[in-house]
């Protein structure tokens, strides 16, 4: 590009020292038709066409917006003008005219109205690509077609001109002319660009205008009526650069009043227009913003910023109603432009009412004068704020939010304010709604986080592995009917030979229950080698637990301990489930005394447990479990049960305890399809292999 | 399924009925939750529970009585349930409630236990 543009001037530059070198070398002579008039007129051609190549590679790279293009022309016409009068006072001897011919009467002369006559081409050529830009603003199929019919008619009319003497004007010259004058009329209408204009940009557009208007009138004026030499040199050096840049420079004029005139009558509505533009621009801001902004404060900052510039309000700002029963954030989201304490007042009761009204009626209401409406009357008197615009934020026929709007001035807001200050507010509605979605959903994802936490916590509190011993098997499982449960077991050992055993079911579901058994765990490991007793253990844990659960809540327990080399068993209930002892091969329920943990202290709670002793056999089995396991139901809503429970033991006991447990899980599972429901479930098996003592060789 | 129903009806013995109705689990309990809130709040503590139509009863509808009984009892007045189903007695009596509770099988015995006002 930059090679193309050396080129470009070197050429125009050559050409146009060739053209000076061959009126130099002619000073004097009259050429008539001869020859050298064509190469001169070739030649200068060739230099006008390179600037214009020139020019138009200038004006690619540097677009310039509607405004800029105008102050250009002013410029342009400006430049030229001093130019030419600057070249004016040049004390040159200037022409000898004859037969309408120009002689130079020295070579000063030939070297100004050269220097003139390319900064007037110059300028001609810049003047018409300054204004091309502003009649192709908005282009219909014809508006190019008519610029260019109009430089084609420039170029023909001063092209005819190529033959003729330099002060003669031809017919066929001056026909081209007056249509290319008519040509111009008719671009000089493409005024679009005004329009869009913002006001402010319409004042300086007026005044371009009118600079640029008299700038080519009187470059006009000049070279029509001028008797000084430099018009002439132009004439001189070129009849058809004169008749250019005549024609250039009326384009000039005309296009620069039309604009001038356009421009003063869209004056009056350039307001109403910006603010159309504004509103158009910040309502397609709004909804990106609501692909966007996820943070409600972020959100009401936006949208009273928006408000501020749509309504020109001088204070602005949004107070967001939390739905019933959330914690959310609540209160004023976003204050523009305002201090709070100026806000206070419509905050405290009198101002209140009217959001109070505002929140009954849901609909917008607009105070028009607050020092003299009856409504707002007892309002303390307030600089910033003389009327007033409230309008409620509607979702699903609930106020979410409320909008508030002043102006230092009553009947501040008008028709076009309330029009656009609603729809705004339902686009401020969904984006509110949006990002309190979007926060619940991570406020959802958060607790998922923690649940699955707590989940990993209570895995940790049941046993990751039972004891084992030579004369007998135990297996457990356990399995919450949500993230966490309340079910729990746990062996641990009291002394040498004795375990302790415990299955548990805190009451309820969920969290609160998980707290609890946590609660039992630390209760069970550490009483259990305090009180060697079962009961002794029930009535300890029952005084422990008393003091912290609450009314509603209990813990139903079945506690035992196993002597792991005699067999023998101590259990006691508290409120639990009747465990089964299966023993050569009968299988029985057996449910000792006992309320449950955390209903009743002292000798109600001690008087009700009893302990039962048992003595496991070789192939006895006991069971422990909670009412998960007969509560389960099927889909045609009938419990597991206990027979069903019952038989499940029985007829399975011959096998291991780990068969056993599978046997019991496999069967409620059966018993539960997809749709049936249950429950925390555990289940423990104890099984008697008296296996330690027959190795022993007892 | 869950379905649960709370009908309160006042006896001439100035004795106040709650028959329930259905399954009581967590999720129903704010039902029976509510009648007992009313009543308390009226000082109304001779409460009987008719358990008639009571299909099912989880440890959550236990804690229910449990919350009250306090303030019943504080108020010198009591808590009776009668005519359980066999399930749902079963339910109860584990837990120990017979010894917290009178838990009796018609409601004419229940009110009896009441004494005369």
């Amino acid at each position: 590009m930059r090679v193309r543009k050396v080129m470009l001037f070197s050429g125009a530059v050559l050409f146009s020292v060739a053209v000076f070198i061959i009126n130099a070398a002619t000073r004097n002579i009259d050429l008539g038709d001869s020859a050298v008039v064509y190469l001169r007129s070739v030649f200068n051609l060739l230099a006008f066409t390179l600037i214009f190549l020139l020019v138009q590679i200038y004006k690619r790279e540097h677009p310039s917006a509607a405004v800029n293009s105008l102050s250009r022309l002013a410029v342009l016409s400006g430049i030229f003008l001093a130019a030419y009068v600057i070249v004016s006072l040049l004390p040159l001897r200037g022409f000898k005219s004859e037969d309408m011919k120009l002689f130079p009467q020295d070579y000063l002369t030939i070297l100004f109205s050269s220097v003139i006559s390319i900064i007037a081409g110059i300028y001609a050529i810049a003047t018409v690509f300054y204004l091309k830009d502003l009649i192709l603003y908005k282009r219909k199929k014809t508006t190019a077609r008519n610029f260019w019919v109009m430089v084609g008619l420039f170029v023909a009319a001063a092209v005819s001109t190529v033959t003729a003497r330099p002060l003669e004007e031809t017919f066929l010259s001056g026909l081209l002319s007056g249509l290319a004058i008519v040509m111009i009329v008719v671009n000089s209408f493409r005024l679009a660009w005004i329009a869009y204009l913002p006001r402010k940009e319409k004042v300086y557009a007026l005044l371009y205008s009118l600079l640029s208007f008299f700038g080519f009138l009187v470059v006009l004026i000049i070279l029509s009526v001028s008797e000084g030499w430099t018009q002439k040199g132009i004439h001189y050096y070129s009849p058809p650069l004169f008749v250019f840049v005549q024609l250039a420079s009326t384009f000039g004029a005309i296009y620069s009043g039309m604009a001038f005139i356009s421009t003063l009558f869209h004056l009056p509505t350039a307001e109403a227009f910006d603010r159309k533009q504004t509103e158009i621009s910040s309502l397609h801001n709004l909804s990106r913003l609501i692909n966007q902004v996820f943070d409600l404060r972020d959100l009401a900052e936006t949208a009273t910023k928006m408000v501020t510039e749509v309504t020109q309000a001088s204070a602005v700002w949004l107070e967001i109603i939390p739905a019933a029963g959330s914690d959310g954030q609540s209160g004023l989201l976003s204050v523009r432009n305002i201090a709070e304490e100026d806000i206070r007042p419509f905050m405290e009761p009198a101002g209140r009412s009217l959001r109070t009204a505002v929140l009954q009626s849901r609909s917008m209401l607009m105070i028009d004068d607050l020092h003299e409406d009856r409504r707002t009357r007892e309002l303390p008197r307030l600089r910033t704020a003389g009327s007033i615009l409230i309008i409620p934020l509607l979702s699903h026929d609930k106020v979410i939010g409320v909008l508030y709007a002043t102006k230092e001035i009553s009947y501040g807001f008008d028709k076009d304010d309330t029009d656009i200050l609603t729809g705004f507010a339902d686009q401020v509605t969904v984006a509110i709604e949006n990002a309190r979605l979007i926060e619940r959903s991570l406020e959802k994802e958060r607790l998922q986080r923690e649940l699955m936490l707590a989940q990993e916590m209570q895995k940790r509190l049941i046993p990751q592995q039972l004891p084992e011993f030579p004369a007998v098997e135990m297996k457990a499982v356990t399995s919450p009917a949500l993230e966490v449960g309340g079910d729990y077991y746990d062996v641990t050992m009291v002394d040498e030979r004795r375990a302790a055993l415990v299955v548990g079911d805190v009451s309820g579901k969920g969290v609160g229950a998980a707290f609890y058994m946590a609660e039992v765990k630390g209760i069970f490991q550490s009483l259990a080698r305090i009180y060697p007793s079962p009961k002794e253990f029930m009535v300890n844990a029952n005084a422990a637990l008393l003091s912290s659960i609450d009314r509603r809540s209990f813990i139903s327990l079945i506690y035992s301990t196993l002597d792991t080399v005699s067999g023998e068993m101590v259990i006691a209930r508290a409120g639990h489930c009747p465990f089964i002892l299966v023993s050569g091969g009968k299988a029985e329920y057996h449910r000792p005394g006992g309320i449950g943990l955390g209903l009743k202290g002292g000798q109600v709670f001690a008087g009700s447990v009893e302990e039962k002793k048992i003595v496991m056999k070789k192939g006895d089995v006991c069971v422990f479990y909670t009412d998960g396991v007969t509560e389960s139901r099927s889909s045609a809503g009938e419990d597991f049960g206990y027979d069903r429970l019952l038989a499940v033991v029985e007829k399975n006991a011959a096998r291991s305890a780990e068969q056993i447990r599978e046997a019991i899980i496999h069967a409620v599972w059966d018993y539960t399809d997809a749709k049936g429901y249950h429950d925390d479930l555990t289940i423990l098996v104890v099984k008697w292999t008296g296996g330690g003592r027959n190795k022993a060789g007892e | 399924m869950s379905e649960f129903k709370v009908h309160v009806r006042q006896r001439e013995d100035d004795i106040h009925v709650l028959e329930l109705r259905g399954y009581l689990d967590a999720h129903t309990t704010p039902v029976l939750e509510e009648s007992f809130q009313r009543l308390l709040h009226e000082k109304k503590y001779r409460i009987l529970v008719n358990c008639r139509e009571l299909t099912y009863i989880s440890s959550a509808g236990l804690g229910v009585f449990m919350a009250f009984i306090e303030d019943v009892r504080a108020g010198s007045g009591d808590i009776k349930l009668s005519d359980m189903n066999p399930k749902v007695f079963n339910i109860f009596d584990l837990l120990g409630f017979p010894m917290l509770y009178d838990i009796v099988p018609t409601e004419e015995e229940a009110a009896a236990k009441f004494g005369a006002r």
